[in-house]
């Protein structure tokens, strides 16, 4: 599509992520508020200028405040790429993304399935890639993951799920995933968690593609902006 | 009408179409003692709703102009707008917003927050609001207050708070529990006008407790003395909790919600109570204007009746008696005989007639303060309009246009109908300011353009009832632009030297897209190669050759034009030979500059049972749209996209059969977007044969 400079310039690429076929599963963990949102957006729009398909499902979110984190982190990509014809960028993303919001309650495996076939089967739209922001881990069992899992691969679809944790609960599995993931930590290949640290919120890399490490590689968010920087 | 300022409401209604508007002003008209009877929208007794006075609205049940009406209630007088529910008509809605002060939207229980409250209140937003919610028809069938509520929540970000819960609801519905004063209020004799105050039904008792506990929460927020008082355990006054929920409304970040169901009788008075305790008087509200001496300064009204009159024309109506002008002043006093000027156009005119409206009643009043809205007789203005004294130079801020979007091309079956066309066409244009009208220079018709097929659909059949004007109606056309998508340069001389004087120019220059804007000229001449006398007549030319693109015969926009040499003949050179110069060089560097079509891209939000979301889904893509998303809420499920506007006629249709009429949808005008390559040389195609058969 063109974008290959800003591809190849992506902090993102330290994660493995798209460099294969192979479909991952990952995930982002954080406290509240750090910028798990921001950081899926930018995993997403790096899909996208892949030449992948999103589909963004919002738990509990609208569509507009979804949109506008999209918006606002693609303005910056666009300030820092002096692209001759942003408006082609911005019309690409449209046509490559979906949002799905769902209200917490009202989300489940099957109602996931039956929307993403509603798309896929009438070749409305056939997405690459799926972004699951706002996915309650307390309430959802281990099977319900192996379920959203097997859908991704049956749909060959790489998949990111959103998580939070708490200060106030320790728990934390040995290759130092906290709760309430600790323990389906085995389900994801890669997993990022946001850490506050005096001016940035680094980005700890517990797991990339399948590989153990705990390791930011200079990755970070800038508290300001939001955007992914490399020392 | 009340002098003291404190004491008047100005105020809207807005909602979703059929959410009850009409019929709930209709009963506060009658709980007021402004009508004497009840009549309903579609009722049986053929009279129709009081507000609604256009024949056509009565006909179709729809509100098409935003009457203004006043009553008075509890020693406060209430000014009210009704405002128009259907997207076609957003700009009476946004007009509406301009002059007003609070609005109470309406929602229904059943259908809770659609896509066009959602627009409604991103339109309040805008204007700044402040707002009460009143979810109505809670007698029907699958009624649900409490899910409406958390809807305003979570749809349209606002803190809404209960200050009543439903006794009963659809069939059962008997009245409604007052949070602030923990009484149960019923509404009793034949049209609900006996207000009974009882204890609080046992069964209910919990449930009022908790909603109660709820609202002093979110009420401490707004005051110190309510925290205090709820840290002590005490019991606070009500006079505190009115205070607390009218401090929070005003500063936009509370939502006060009533229920009730104007069909049934039932609510409405706590209704009128709610808009005089909570919503903002005309001094709670800063409003700003321009002023016109000083560079379009913004500057603060003052609302003070004694200061210089500054007034906004919001709204004009053609009555039996000539034009009525609405208006809504912000400072000073108007009085009949005053003579007041027209900012825009610097004209004095003379205020004749001075009335307060009823609907299509009138009262005659020699003056109104402050902070009011009144009707002028006879005042020639377009709406939008400021009024001043001679003393000061005013200009109401101006108000958001969308450009109109659908045109079509009408043509009078006979001269009288021809005469009566251009009456009701002037009319429009005044009233309305996304209405256009134009005749086509090559075909000779009248072109009308708007915001949507209904939009258009209203006019026509207004210019036949009011004005008598029978109209032949072409299929509706999209109004496509032109624009360009690179820079050019050109060099172009006219030369024509046939027999008498002759005609000479050579204009030069390039042409590029701008960004921001429709149009600009830059003159980039140096030495006098064009004289300056003729910079003016490229300018002219260019202007004129924007009329017309040459690919589909749309208007062009966005563009830059620079001139930066040129010759001239001392004898032969004339104005007319410049701009016709100017028209051959942008002819040739509009060729360059691949030129491209642009076409209207609609929002559009199609609501409806879940189990249909995808075939609307599938029905949005056959139509060339993008789908932004979906949002899922139990079983009912809204899908947003972005579709040109081509594509949508007889969508409606369409629709309904795909969801056997249960899916609805709503469109706006979003964006001007190129057209794919496909589209673009059918489109070029067709404008050559109609050429050719010309």
């Amino acid at each position: 599509m063109g974008y290959e400079p800003i591809v190849n310039q992506n902090p993102l690429r330290v994660l493995k992520a798209g460099l294969d076929n192979t479909k991952q599963m990952g995930l982002v963990m954080a406290r509240a508020g750090l910028g798990k949102t921001a950081l899926l957006v930018q995993i997403s729009l790096d899909s996208i200028l892949r030449g992948e398909r999103v589909i963004h499902v919002s738990i509990g979110e609208s569509i507009e405040k979804t949109r506008s984190w999209y918006d606002d982190i693609l303005q910056s990509i666009i300030k820092d790429s002096n692209l001759s014809k942003p408006q082609e960028l911005i019309d690409t993303v449209k046509s490559h993304r979906v949002i799905m919001t769902f209200k917490e309650s009202s989300f489940n495996r099957p109602k996931l399935e039956e929307r993403l076939n509603d798309l896929i089967i009438q070749d409305i739209f056939r997405p690459n890639c799926l972004v699951l922001d706002g996915f309650d881990f307390n309430a959802a069992s281990r099977q319900d993951l192996v379920e959203i899992s097997e859908l991704a691969t049956a749909m060959d679809l790489e998949i990111w799920f959103s998580a939070v944790s708490h200060r106030d609960d320790d728990r934390v599995s040995e290759s130092g995933v906290p709760a309430p993931c600790h323990e389906v930590e085995d389900l994801f290949d890669t997993v990022v968690l946001l850490k506050p640290e005096k001016d940035a919120i680094k980005l700890d890399i517990l797991k990339n593609s399948g590989t153990a490490g705990n390791d930011s590689q200079g990755l970070s968010l800038d508290p300001s902006t939001m955007m992914i920087n490399r020392d | 009408m009340n002098n003291d300022l404190k004491q008047v409401r100005n105020i809207g209604i807005s909602a979703h179409i059929d959410s009850g508007k009409t019929t709930l002003t209709e009963r506060i008209l009658f709980y007021t003692q402004k009508i004497h009877s009840i009549h309903e929208v579609r009722g049986k007794d053929g009279v129709g709703a009081t507000m609604d006075s256009m024949e056509l609205e009565k006909e179709r049940g729809i509100t098409i102009q935003s009457a203004a009406t006043y009553c008075s209630w509890d020693n406060f007088d209430i000014n009210i707008i009704d405002t128009p529910g259907h997207v076609d008509f957003t700009i009476e809605v946004e007009r509406a917003l301009r002059v007003l002060d609070g609005a109470v939207l309406i929602l229904c229980s059943v259908g809770g927050v659609q896509s066009q409250s959602i627009t409604v209140n991103r339109q309040m937003t805008r204007y700044k609001v402040p707002r009460i919610a009143f979810i109505n028809k809670c007698d029907r069938t699958g009624a649900n207050p409490y899910r409406v509520t958390q809807q305003i929540r979570d749809k349209l970000a606002l803190n809404a708070v209960m200050l009543q819960l439903p006794i009963g609801l659809e069939n059962d519905l008997k009245g409604v529990v007052d949070l602030v004063t923990m009484k149960a209020v019923y509404f009793e004799g034949e049209q609900g006008e006996t207000l009974r105050y009882d204890d609080i039904p046992a069964d209910l008792q919990d449930d009022a407790d908790e909603k109660r506990e709820e609202l002093l929460d979110t009420l401490s927020m707004f005051s110190d003395e309510l925290m205090e008082i709820m840290l002590e355990e005490g019991e606070p006054s009500e006079e505190l909790l009115h205070d607390a929920i009218r401090k929070g409304t005003l500063a936009l970040e509370l939502a006060p919600v009533l229920i009730g169901s104007a069909y049934k009788n039932k609510g409405v008075q706590k209704l009128l109570d709610a808009v005089t305790q909570y919503l903002p008087c005309p001094t709670d509200i800063e409003n700003t204007a321009l002023d016109l001496d000083k560079e379009e300064v913004e500057l603060t009204v003052s609302n003070d009746p004694e200061d210089p009159l500054v007034a906004l024309a919001f709204k004009l109506e053609d009555g039996r008696y000539g034009q009525l002008t609405y208006i809504r002043t912000y400072q000073g006093t108007i009085r009949k005989g005053d003579s007041i000027i027209n900012t825009r156009t610097g004209k004095k005119v003379k205020v004749g007639r001075l009335v307060r409206m009823h609907s299509d009643q009138m009262e005659e009043i020699d003056q109104a303060g402050s902070g009011d809205i009144i009707a002028l007789f006879g005042v020639d203005c377009a709406s939008g309009d400021t009024f001043c004294d001679d003393t000061i130079n005013l200009s109401m801020s101006s108000m958001h246009v969308p450009s109109p979007v659908i045109s079509l091309a009408i043509t009078p079956v006979d001269n009288k109908a021809q005469a009566n066309m251009s009456k009701a066409l002037n009319r429009f244009v005044k009233e309305d300011p996304t209405f256009k009208n134009y005749v086509d220079s090559e075909t000779g018709e009248t072109i009308i353009s708007g915001m949507g097929e209904l939009h258009l659909e209203v006019y026509i059949e207004r210019m036949k009832r009011e004005y008598k004007a029978e109209v032949e109606v072409g299929a509706p056309r999209v109004a496509y632009r032109e624009a360009i998508t690179t820079r050019a340069e050109f060099n172009y001389t006219h030369k024509k030297q046939t027999g008498g004087s002759g005609q000479f120019g050579r204009v030069a220059g390039f042409i590029e897209p701008l960004e921001e804007g429709e149009y600009e000229f830059v003159d980039a001449i140096v030495g006098g190669s064009i004289p300056r006398e003729f910079i003016s007549s490229c300018d002219k030319g260019f202007t004129k050759s924007l009329e017309k693109g040459t690919l589909t015969g749309s208007p062009i926009t966005g563009v830059k034009l620079t001139i930066n040499d040129g010759s001239s003949h001392a004898v032969d050179s004339s104005d007319v030979a410049f701009q016709l110069a100017a028209q051959g060089a942008f002819r040739e560097g509009y060729a360059k500059a691949s030129p491209v079509i642009m076409e209207p891209i609609m929002k559009v939000a199609v609501e409806g049972p879940s189990e249909f979301q995808g075939a609307a889904m599938g029905s949005i893509n056959q139509r060339r749209g993008v789908i932004v998303g979906t949002v899922e809420e139990g079983n009912y499920t809204v899908v947003e996209a972005e579709v040109p506007l081509s594509e949508m006629f007889g969508y409606s249709t369409t629709l309904r059969s795909l969801t056997q009429g249960k899916a609805e949808f709503t469109m706006e005008f979003d964006s001007y977007k190129q057209v794919p390559k496909s589209v673009s040389e059918e489109l070029i195609k067709a404008y050559e044969e109609e050429r050719k058969n010309k």
